[in-house]
């Protein structure tokens, strides 16, 4: 093995979207390039991690990917993952029209636990290898995430395609924005606590 | 390919802050003994993830009673509980609720990372363990052949 080379910095991405759109399967494809059939994978619980090295131009860069479970009964829990998030991925599962619908609930959750602007985001239409029973064309991913100014891209963690493109051009991104990742202390963000507010635990978020 | 080596369960790495704990615990409150399943999982998920004992104690009070009374939240309750257990140190406890996880979900690779993590602190501490005693016996050794020469002479 060869020296330690120092890390640059370390950038935290979140996947969120709905339960069954394939999050937990990219982000296996992008650490393991592995991939389960469905009746070997489970829901995840809460939130899994990975942790994997990235070299940029001759820098490392370490990314810790939270994949957040996307069941409701956890949407509470789910808030509070946001934190200190330097780019988030939303997920929607292209042979699934509902998925896709339900991606503004995720924005908006997005855009109330980071409230820095430069947080990156991407919208990531999965499983493009069900080509036949596909919902939403490729257009209509392009345009909602044009009119949400976010990165777009279709994968498929199945048959690989698309999924390493996907967190290369997140973290090119992130690279590019030094705003979001020079701060020295990235997990001091201001709570504010606010009770009538259910739905979540209040802005944690320093993204 | 894969660089996450070591096991690792985020939820029992990370606490909420007070102020978020403090929402969950508030609303708990507000619905009082009639509480949503809903809201005592968020709060005894909260406390869980804390780094007081006290708040861990009563978090995995709270999970037992959920795992109690409502199999549809079963493995989640027996993940948490897991987790609830390996921060208290109770490892003996911590491993028969992740045992009893990958009972019914073999492949699970979230439950499997934590038992692995279990594992890991269970042989850490036993170690520990072993050099304490194995101290112990040669202090007992030391004493007593003190007295032995002691007598013989």
């Amino acid at each position: 093995m060869e020296a330690a080379q120092e890390i640059t910095s370390t950038f935290k991405i979140l996947m969120v979207g709905d339960s069954n759109v394939g999050k937990s399967s990219i982000l296996l494809r992008f650490t393991d390039d592995q991939f389960l059939p469905p009746e070997e994978t489970s829901a995840t619980i809460g939130v899994d991690f990975k942790v994997k090295m990235y070299d940029v131009d001759g820098k490392k860069y370490k990314l810790t990917i939270w994949d957040t479970a996307g069941q409701e009964r956890f949407r509470t829990l789910t808030s509070s993952y946001y934190r200190g998030a330097q780019g988030v991925i939303l997920v929607y599962d292209v042979s699934s029209r509902e998925t896709f619908e339900h991606l503004s609930n995720w924005m908006e959750e997005l855009n109330t636990y980071c409230s820095n602007n430069d947080v990156v985001k991407m919208v990531v239409g999965n499983k493009i290898d069900k080509e036949a029973e596909r919902q939403v064309t490729r257009k209509e991913g392009a345009e909602y995430a044009r009119k949400h100014q976010t990165l777009f891209l279709e994968c498929s963690a199945k048959t690989k395609i698309g999924v390493q493109q996907a967190v290369e051009e997140l973290v090119n991104k992130i690279v590019d924005t030094p705003s979001l990742w020079r701060k020295s202390s990235p997990n001091k963000g201001t709570v504010t606590v606010n009770d009538s507010v259910p739905s979540g635990l209040g802005s944690g978020c320093a993204c | 390919m894969s660089d996450s080596v070591l096991p690792y369960a985020a939820d029992a790495e990370q606490s909420l802050t007070p102020d978020e704990l403090l929402v969950l615990q508030r609303q708990f409150e507000r619905e009082g003994p009639r509480a949503r399943i809903q809201t005592k999982f968020n709060y005894a998920w909260g406390l869980i993830k804390s780094t007081k004992k006290r708040e861990q104690q009563l978090g995995v009070r709270l999970m037992h009673e959920i795992y109690d009374e409502h199999a549809e939240r079963k493995r989640e309750c027996l993940y948490y509980l897991a987790i609830g257990y390996y921060k208290m140190g109770e490892y003996a406890n911590a491993r028969v609720y992740i045992e009893q996880l990958l009972a019914l979900e073999p492949g699970n690779a979230q439950a499997r990372s934590l038992r692995e993590l279990i594992d890991q602190r269970v042989s850490r501490d036993g170690l520990i363990g072993l050099a304490v005693s194995g101290g112990a016996i040669a202090l007992v050794g030391i004493v007593a052949a003190a007295i032995f020469k002691k007598r013989s002479q």
